[in-house]
């Protein structure tokens, strides 16, 4: 795609359109030749009378273990679409052992009684086909797609990974580290941790607003995997989609084949009722340092087989559906203060939720937020233009074939309707029903599932900047990105972290860089001191990697800055940095390397009384007096890309940690406000040297050598 | 860390990549017991059509499918890069560009809007060999889709305003995607080396053209270029889904029928000669941080028996975790980090394409000499029955699968249109696929994978300073 970014304009031609119009009936002789003489039109032909939609109709079996058949016949092509979904998704992940269902699924296929996960993998690649299992927040899915004559090998590898599955201890520890590396990315995620606060405030202690969290997944055992899966892996409830080249009696028969022992009933769980609404109110996750907000704002809504879902979603393509709607048009397109603004209705088994969302600027979340507000308002009250709902549900109506075009697409179709129970009729009538919607439609429908007095909003940003700011909208409570509440005086550093060049001393220390338990590479600190000048270099290597850099930084015993010189190879890349300290003056110019090439910067500023450079946070934290619970502020300056951060140190409790030098007692330090989130372990005994460092949310740890 | 990123890059939908399409086809185990495949596939699974020519030369080929309400139009348009004469590259794939800014009753911006208003999607992409453009729509927006097509076919607006516009985002799209990229200018340049530019410059210039070529190029010579190119006699135009025929047909004569017929197309010039003795190129990049070596061998045109062999031969060597290369030089030497072939080409000609990405301490040479290894083993010994029922799978599967989609059975009339003797032979090329043998690709092996034949690429890393790659 290219150039379709831009969607101002809207095209008054498409207005009214699903009616009779324009050209020939379908089958109409004289209309065919009315309509080859007609000539050639200058604007853009009404749309045709709707075709049809034949969607295919399902054959239906319950079978004695209580597994429920849909098959949809199809037999066009020899392709065969096996689907099995089952009420097992993260929702049901016992309490403290968020993360199990996800778990479990990516295991199932790691090897079984007979097989292991390569043979699984050999067998159904070498015959062009696919095997999936994967968690949602509803339903646990287990599926594959083959050519008609491998219909009998999906069937088996079905039953087989459903039955027979091992779940190899090593595997859940790969999969586990793998699982705790991505929960660690998302908290240096805003927008992730918008999602997960937003889903924690607004659906309370209801399962839908928990989350995998590094304690709970930490906590999950193979027995808690196997006991998932052979207590909610069952057939009594679940339902088993098949679309294609196959008869409902030739299912029935390769179920019994290969599902045959598969018997029981998962236990009924029932759902607690979320929180009734409040009025609305502002949580502040505090993330220092962050250069822009991630705004939700949001509301319960439906629970599926709700009419007004219809004349909803039609109301909220109007709303923020797209890249035309009114969301994205103002935020982004009047007022530059985005790159995108959106809104949705989701629809999952229990009650769902309305949200509309955005990324601002610092200056303008206030703004934002406040625009948006008058937009949701603005959608109930005022009646939507003829030109605008007839965009919206041209979009809608028309994209929906391109939804069933295959038989796994019809497949993931019907699912949905079976599961949730959205009626028989519901894909056949589901087009003419969005089409019907008018302007007082969306403004009932919208009038209760948004509710502009009683909503959760949640703004991840650095509260520093944007506290006082969201006051005045509502009232704001704040947390830190792990949840912990925070007091308004939390948001400003109270306490500078002193300091103590004179106490380093000359040395030298090796780590090695680790990606998942690998050393692949290495990096060297050294000081050294002459004539009252310490000198700090790195020497880091990452050769697999085409990886390099070279960092001196010099400096004096009173913390008074010299130079800093920087280069680096990352790939095709090659930075350098070189920058000159002159008492609060620093110039030079400095270089990083971007999304897109290298990033160049010049530098002429002045800098904050007691600023250091970025690069010695590491050495220095160890001439800290440091206890659990301290939480100090430090100014560092950046010279590959000019910028003065401000930096939070907090520090964690002492933990156990080994390392190729030893096993140490190490304060758990982290570094708010870089770039990226780092955390610092370091010896509680002297001579505090940092033993591990991590670099949240990247697969790269050091860890002290020698 | 760096090849798996560069080929993952590549999209089907990009000419310039296009001859990663086949190296990045999902892998296909060898793990085939006792299977049958059924060859006569093609009898019970047919694809069928209608086609035809209005008074003006276009050619229509119309296909029914009503099993869901849509319908994807496509109109390919008999001009690529092949047709380019010497100093004017490039044109074919900047008229994608220009295709798009707009006609007699439609805006700039309009194309995208009113497509998507009406709930659907489109592209554009240019080869050597035809210029496509496409859109998939809800059945009942058929004449949308027509009639947007045909309003650019007669009435494209061509300023020197909006000329320049697309002049420098081709340019951007160059430095972006190719330039800025390791590994890209060698992938992209590699086929262009087995032509002689003054036989057949067509082939021996990339798609993408010469950007001194662009520069030069004025506002008039475009007009000239579609003048001449985007003429209906010059066109395909393939209707596939849930439309009623007689309705299309009358639409596509309203749109179409009037558009004035423009002059004949110049013939294609390519000729070449196998066997002209090894070429071996250093091709030095600054972007890359590990040597990879490229072969390519001459092979015949794509409609050839011969070619079919040499398609599953590169599939048998170079396709998935259980490919020969794979199998020889990642996972057991660990020569290289990644590797690959495959079997294809042009209209007019073909290539047999074998790389292989070197791993952290390997040096150029010695991967080269693994992967001629390989070649020497299929031409010595040729190939496993075992190996030959996998390649037969894996076509099989990729036909059938291909028919699922009005786009992919659009694309697939079409290409049958273009690049093959009839459109007819849609519904028997895969038995020609089948009834390949294992002797059989011994004997394209022998005949074309010869050392004579090969144009050999080594890609050098180099940094600024012209030294050797830092690794």
């Amino acid at each position: 795609m290219k150039r379709f970014t831009s969607l101002r304009k809207i095209p008054a031609i498409l207005v009214a359109t699903f009616t009779f119009a324009g050209c020939a009936g379908s089958g109409s002789s004289t209309a065919i030749m009315q309509a080859a003489s007609q000539p050639y039109p200058t604007s853009p032909p009404a749309a045709m009378e709707l075709r049809p939609l034949q969607f295919p109709e399902f054959g239906e079996a319950t079978l004695s273990n209580g597994l429920r058949l849909v098959v949809v016949e199809n037999r066009e092509l020899p392709i065969v679409s096996i689907r099995i979904t089952m009420p097992a998704g993260r929702s049901f992940d016992p309490e403290g052992k968020e993360g199990l269902a996800s778990l479990t699924a990516t295991l199932l296929s790691e090897g079984t009684e007979t097989r292991t996960a390569e043979q699984i993998a050999e067998l159904i690649e070498g015959v062009g086909g696919s095997l999936n299992a994967g968690a949602g927040a509803d339903f646990f899915t287990v599926s594959s797609t083959v050519l008609t004559d491998y219909t009998d090998l999906a069937f088996e590898l079905i039953g087989d990974v459903l039955l027979n599955a091992t779940f190899p201890e090593e595997d859940l520890e790969r999969e586990r580290a793998r699982t705790l590396s991505s929960l660690r990315l998302a908290k240096s995620n805003p927008n992730q941790l918008a999602n997960r606060y937003f889903a924690a405030a607004v659906y309370g202690d209801h399962p839908y607003g928990r989350t995998a969290t590094e304690v709970s997944v930490n906590l999950i055992t193979r027995d808690d995997i196997v006991a998932y899966a052979s207590t909610r892996l069952l057939p009594e409830g679940a339902l088993m989609v098949v679309a294609g080249d196959i008869s409902l009696d030739e299912v029935i028969n390769y179920t019994e084949r290969y599902l045959g022992g598969w018997t029981g009933a998962a236990p009924e769980i029932e759902f607690p009722e979320p929180p009734a609404a409040s009025p609305t109110k502002i949580l502040l996750v505090h993330r220092p340092g962050s250069d822009q907000s991630d705004v939700i704002v949001g509301n319960l809504a439906l629970r599926p087989g709700d009419d007004s879902y219809y004349a909803g979603v039609v109301g909220n393509r109007v709303l923020g559906g797209g890249s035309d709607a009114r969301l994205f048009l103002i935020l982004r397109e009047e007022k530059g203060w985005t790159y995108g603004a959106y809104s949705s209705i989701s629809r999952p088994r229990d009650v769902g939720t309305f949200r509309a969302g955005t990324q601002v600027r610092n200056s303008v979340t206030d703004s934002a937020l406040t625009e948006l507000m008058a937009q949701l308002r603005r959608i109930q009250t005022e009646p939507v233009p003829a030109a605008e709902l007839e965009g919206a549900k041209g979009y809608l109506v028309g994209s929906f074939p391109r939804t069933i075009e295959t038989p796994q697409q019809i497949a993931n179709q019907v699912s949905t309707v079976k599961l949730l129970d959205l009626g028989d009729d519901y894909l056949a009538t589901y087009r003419s029903r969005l089409a019907s919607v008018t302007p007082e439609d969306i403004a009932a429908a919208t009038g209760s599932i948004i509710t502009p007095d009683w909503e959760v909003i949640v703004v991840v940003g650095d509260g520093g900047e944007i506290y006082d700011k969201l006051l005045s909208i509502a009232a704001v409570e704040i947390i830190d990105v792990d949840g912990n509440p925070l007091d308004p005086s939390d948001l400003v550093v109270s306490e500078m972290a002193r300091f103590n060049a004179a106490a380093l001393e000359a040395g030298s220390l090796r780590y090695n860089i680790m990606m998942q338990g690998n050393a692949m590479g290495t990096q060297t600190a050294t000081l050294a001191i002459e004539d009252g000048v310490i000198s700090y270099t790195e020497e880091m290597a990452l050769p697999q990697f085409g990886m390099s850099q070279n960092v001196e930084v010099k400096f004096r015993a009173d913390l008074s800055m010299i130079s800093l010189n920087q280069t680096g190879t990352f790939g095709p890349m090659s930075p350098v940095t070189n920058v000159m300290y002159d008492g609060n003056r620093v110039t030079g110019s400095g270089q990083s390397p971007g999304a897109t090439g290298l990033e160049s910067v010049e530098i002429d500023t002045t800098l904050a009384e007691g600023t250091i450079d970025v690069n010695l946070l590491q050495p220095l934290v160890s001439t800290l007096e440091l206890s659990e619970g301290l939480k100090l502020g430090a100014t560092v300056f950046d010279g590959s890309d000019g910028t003065i951060r401000n930096v939070t140190i907090t520090v964690g409790a002492a933990e156990e940690i080994t390392v190729a030098a030893g096993t140490f007692e190490a304060f758990r330090v982290q570094l708010l406000g870089l770039e990226t989130e780092i955390v610092l372990y370091v010896e509680v005994a002297a001579p505090h040297r940092v033993v591990k460092v991590e670099v949240i949310g990247q697969p790269i740890v050091m860890e002290l050598e020698g | 860390m760096v090849a798996p990123t560069i080929l993952g890059e590549r999209d089907d939908n990009q000419k310039l990549y296009r001859r990663g399409v086949t190296m990045l086809r999902p892998a296909i185990a060898a793990f085939v017991v006792g299977t049958l495949w059924v060859s006569s596939l093609q009898a019970q699974y047919t694809v069928q059509f209608e086609t035809y020519q209005l008074d003006n030369g276009l050619t229509v080929i119309l296909s029914q499918d009503h099993s869901a309400p849509i319908v994807t139009i496509n109109v390919w348009y008999d001009v690529g890069s092949a047709d380019e004469r010497l100093n004017r590259s490039g044109f074919a794939h900047l008229f994608e560009h220009m295709m798009f800014e707009g006609s007699a009753n439609v805006g700039s911006d309009e194309y995208g809007q009113l497509i998507q208003r009406a709930g659907g999607t489109l592209n554009g992409t240019t080869n050597e060999d035809r210029t496509a453009y496409y859109e998939t729509l809800p059945s009942n927006r058929l004449n949308l889709g027509l009639w947007l097509e045909a309003d650019r076919m007669r009435s494209l607006v061509i300023t020197a305003e909006n000329f320049e516009v697309q002049r420098n985002a081709v340019q951007e799209e160059r430095r972006l995607r190719i330039d800025n990229q390791p590994y890209q200018p060698a992938f992209v340049e590699s086929s262009t080396l087995l032509y002689d530019s003054t036989t057949c410059f067509g082939y021996a210039h990339t798609v993408i053209g010469d950007m001194a070529d662009l520069n030069a190029a004025e506002v008039g010579d475009v007009q000239a270029f579609f003048d001449l190119y985007y003429a209906p006699n010059n066109a395909t135009i393939t209707v596939v889904g849930d439309f009623d025929r007689a309705e299309a047909k009358a639409l596509i004569q309203q749109y179409y029928g009037d558009i004035p017929a423009g002059n004949p197309t110049p013939p294609r010039e390519c000729e070449f000669e196998y066997n002209t003795g090894e070429k071996l190129i250093n091709w030095p990049d600054k972007h890359a941080t590990l040597p990879a070596v490229l072969m390519l061998y001459r092979t015949p045109r794509h409609d050839d028996q011969d070619s079919r062999a040499l398609q599953l031969l590169g599939n048998i060597m170079g396709s998935g975790e259980s490919s020969r290369l794979h199998r020889a030089l990642v996972r057991g030497s660990q020569s290289a980090l990644g590797s690959g072939a495959s079997g294809g080409g042009h209209r007019e000609a073909g290539q047999f394409f074998l790389f292989a990405i070197a791993n952290q301490g390997v040096e150029a040479d010695s991967l080269l000499a693994e992967l001629k290894a390989q070649v020497l083993k299929v031409v010595e010994e040729g190939i496993t029955e075992e190996e030959l029922s996998k390649a037969r799978n894996s076509f099989r599967a990729s036909t059938i699968f291909g028919n699922q989609r009005t786009m992919s059975v659009s694309n697939r009339l079409m290409h049958y249109a273009h690049d093959h003797d009839s459109i007819d032979e849609i519904n028997t090329d895969l038995d020609l696929y089948l009834s390949v043998t294992a002797e059989d690709i011994k004997r394209v092996a022998n005949t074309y994978l010869r050392d004579e034949n090969v144009v050999i690429m080594m890609v050098v890393p180099e940094t600024e300073e012209g030294e050797e790659g830092v690794s």
